[in-house]
């Protein structure tokens, strides 16, 4: 049994955080103590070698994968202004007697029709917004959780729930160029490049799709994303594809329709 | 990458210009701290594809929770408050989906060995990651925190809500298990364990 005050000084000796006076001490303790002394000799050891073990580099997908999600989270959400706000505005008048005669007859009008019919139409519309936002958040948890199904299958089925959303969020555009450079089912990848389709917009998504075409090992996924860049219009794309193109192992069918890509492409730069 | 790097802020005032709105300053902070993210869920998870996962989910967070960054805050103990917890959400969902005979860690290449004091320095090295993957998560975390990832027992106390002094007899504790199952697996007998006399 190792004596109890050792453990915070043998400890603290491992990482250099022993102060000269509590040094000293152990020293000495070490010294008059066998146990302790052989504890800190084969535990050291093991500290030491640690340090060794190896681990690899994070993956250039990763990085793709990150920008990719900060660059939706920084643009915008569209925004549509309301025509009537300003219209209303327009009416105000801009001499305060009016401004105020204006607001007392309106709060004489609002007690006298009655606040209860409208608090509760007004209540009612907030209910059902939040119930939309809600459903919305619904669709994209199950979306996400169902492309980390086992089967692919259920992955489809995540894909195909993406596909119904109106608009995509970070997540969601995040799994799905996960599923195109990671999924081990053509079909599933397949689906996630339609899927990203609406995305298109995002040079961030489509930097993750020009990316993914140099890792592609199947025909079909190198012939769609081909395709998504050139209905993308990105002339970012004609390097990659010219480079895909040039490749010995590369399917015929995928070496032509590099082809009529890249004439496509230099048409739109 | 996107926009130039500004190498000349802190993490911490980097942080604060996120949590007030600025989301691209957190590139520079993804750029100083992704690879050391990595490492920690790697060593932690034992798999690159799980690692990277997490790494994402941690930045995600930083950003959805970047409203309860303080001032007072140590950038530090509040990223790997983020990870811990990343890391214990996966866990429990990964213990529901995932058969234990499948949780096994991906096998390290350390590179062929060159010559034979290479060859057992590998095999060593083999055996103590086995027994790092055998220790328990908590325990295995502190040694990670501590000999990995270069905290100092204050700044892991901070992380995990313990005394510095509790924290380094855990450390203590842990290192003997370790040490413990290392020693168990050099007795086991198996294929690439017998050392040439």
């Amino acid at each position: 049994m190792i004596c109890p005050h050792a453990k915070e000084l043998i400890a603290a000796s491992w990482t250099g955080e022993l102060e000269a006076e509590q040094e000293s001490k152990l020293k000495q303790h070490l010294a008059e103590c066998e146990e302790c002394s052989l504890e800190m000799t084969q535990l050291g050891a093991i500290w030491e070698r640690l340090a060794d073990i190896p681990a690899p580099e994070p993956s250039h997908a990763l990085a793709v994968r990150w920008e990719a999600t900060l660059e939706s989270l920084k643009t915008p959400r569209p925004y549509r202004q309301n025509p009537w706000k300003f219209s209303l505005a327009a009416l105000w008048p801009q001499r305060p007697v009016w401004q105020v005669t204006i607001a007392v007859a309106c709060l004489a009008l609002g007690t006298i029709v009655g606040g209860y019919g409208f608090r509760e139409k007004g209540r009612d519309r907030s209910e059902i917004a939040a119930l939309r936002d809600e459903v919305a958040s619904t669709k994209e948890m199950v979306a996400l959780s169902l492309l980390q199904q086992q089967s692919a299958g259920e992955r489809l089925r995540g894909v195909d729930y993406t596909s119904r959303m109106r608009t995509m969020e970070p997540e969601v555009v995040s799994a799905l160029i996960q599923a195109v450079n990671h999924d081990s089912n053509v079909n599933v990848r397949l689906a996630a490049i339609d899927a990203l389709t609406k995305a298109s917009a995002n040079p961030q998504v489509r930097q993750s799709m020009v990316h993914s075409l140099g890792e592609q090992d199947s025909p079909m996924v190198q012939a769609a994303l081909i395709d998504y860049l050139v209905d993308a219009r990105d002339p970012q794309a004609l390097g990659p594809i010219r480079q895909l193109a040039g490749r010995d192992d590369l399917n015929p069918a995928v070496r032509q329709r590099a082809a009529t890509a890249m004439r496509q492409l230099t048409e739109y730069r | 990458m996107i926009g130039t790097r500004n190498v000349n802020q802190t993490e911490h005032e980097l942080m604060v210009t996120v949590a007030r709105g600025n989301l691209s300053a957190m590139s520079e902070i993804y750029e100083r701290r992704h690879r050391n993210l990595f490492r920690f869920f790697f060593r932690l998870t034992g798999r690159q594809t799980a690692a990277e996962d997490l790494v994402h989910e941690v930045f995600l967070r930083m950003i959805r929770y970047r409203h309860t960054y303080q001032t007072g805050d140590s950038f530090e103990a509040w990223m790997y408050r983020i990870a811990r917890n990343a890391f214990a959400d996966q866990l429990k969902k990964h213990r529901l989906e995932t058969p234990a005979e499948d949780r096994d860690f991906e096998v390290l290449d350390g590179g062929r060995p060159s010559a034979f004091d290479d060859m057992v320095k590998q095999q060593e090295l083999a055996l103590l990651h086995r027994a790092l993957r055998e220790l328990p998560e908590d325990k295995r975390e502190l040694i990670v925190l501590s000999r990995f990832q270069g905290l100092s027992y204050e700044q892991i106390g901070q992380i995990v809500g313990a005394e510095t002094g509790t924290v380094k007899v855990r450390v203590f504790r842990a290192m003997k298990e370790i040490g413990k199952i290392y020693n168990d697996l050099e007795k086991q007998p198996g294929p690439g364990k017998e050392k040439a006399s």
